[in-house]
């Protein structure tokens, strides 16, 4: 194996176990912040946890961070079509509920 | 198992699909267009699955709002210490899987491809192993919602209906995800040095690691609701 074959696989691990061990640590956050957190705060903790362990995955190990804007915009639509989805059914949901 | 000098050079001409020639590009532009392709071609399916889940994730929204309680006392019954295990087991399938995509584009890293491959998979195993033994585990409890489902509070059977249908279809994916990845293990064997820069390496494993995304969110909409107190 070569000089640069060895540099350029250091990079790689080195990147990668980084990333994992920081979706790791928040894995542990979010089980501890599920049983020591308050009722009404653990659901907005963990939710927030997991859209940022769906960020890192999608940023650093599906490489949206050095990905076309093509590749970007379309990873977009998908969110804002969801947005869309999200928004209109609850703008349902919650007004019926608040007057229920 | 290394490519050989010959492979490697030859890479464009390998990977290339027909018919290449239309488009009146040079062998390597053409490829690096059809690369591009094949990514642009994965994110579009990729934001669709996003709302074929988004759906899914919607209705439980929907209905965790209408039925807080009865969610948390459900969310208490599945198993908690299966469901983290899964979730790093598919986490570190997620790390094998990105560092397979980026050996693959690099020259010379053909092992390093081939061994995250196989880590990947038998990873991938593993969790469907331990979600079998957990369905089992549920099974006995009676937490299949019809006749005979182990809670009293109406709700709790809207969450296990969420939990079967979820787990299921993503269980689904997921196998797709393994035999994919098997598949390009077996190209490489039936032709070595296949996997080097490989667009088929790079789509699959932008398959995968949507697949890890999807679990990162049920986690805890399965597992995590109900524990405080």
């Amino acid at each position: 194996m070569s000089e640069r074959s060895r540099t350029s696989i250091g990079r790689i691990w080195r990147r990668g176990l980084i990333v994992w061990a920081l979706l790791l640590a928040f894995l542990a956050l979010s089980l501890f912040a599920a049983y020591a957190a308050p009722a009404s705060w653990a659901a907005p903790i963990n939710f927030g946890i997991a859209a940022t362990q769906a960020v890192l995955v999608a940023l650093l190990f599906m490489r949206l961070d050095r990905a076309d804007t093509l590749v970007r915009l379309a990873a977009a639509c998908g969110l804002f079509w969801l947005a869309i989805l999200f928004a209109l059914t609850l703008t349902d949901t919650l007004s019926r509920l608040a007057n229920s | 198992m290394s490519a050989g000098g010959d492979l490697i050079e030859k890479t464009a001409e390998r990977h290339r699909r027909e018919p290449w020639d239309e488009l009146g590009l040079a062998g390597e532009r053409a490829f690096a267009y059809q690369r591009a392709g094949a990514t642009f071609g994965i994110w579009i399916f990729i934001a669709s699955e996003v709302l074929f889940f988004g759906a899914l994730f919607l209705l439980y929204t929907a209905m965790r709002l209408e039925h807080a309680a009865d969610f948390a006392i459900a969310a208490r019954e599945t198993n908690i210490v299966y469901g983290t295990l899964n979730t790093a087991l598919l986490l570190t399938t997620g790390l094998c899987a990105a560092i397979a995509s980026q050996a693959s584009e690099q020259k010379g890293l053909q092992r390093l491809t081939l061994w995250c491959l196989g880590a990947t998979v038998l990873l991938g195993l593993a969790f469907m192993a331990v979600k079998g033994v957990e369905y089992s585990e549920d099974i006995e409890k009676h937490l299949l919602p019809g006749a005979g489902f182990a809670l009293k509070e109406p709700a709790t059977q809207l969450f296990f209906g969420f939990y079967w249908l979820a787990t299921s279809i993503h269980a689904i994916h997921l196998s797709i995800g393994i035999a994919l990845v098997v598949r390009l293990i077996w190209k490489e064997w039936r032709e070595p040095g296949f996997l080097f820069e490989s667009p088929q390496v790079e789509v699959v494993m932008l398959y995968w690691g949507f697949v890890d995304m999807i679990w990162i969110v049920l986690y805890p909409m399965l597992y995590l609701d109900g524990r405080a107190g």
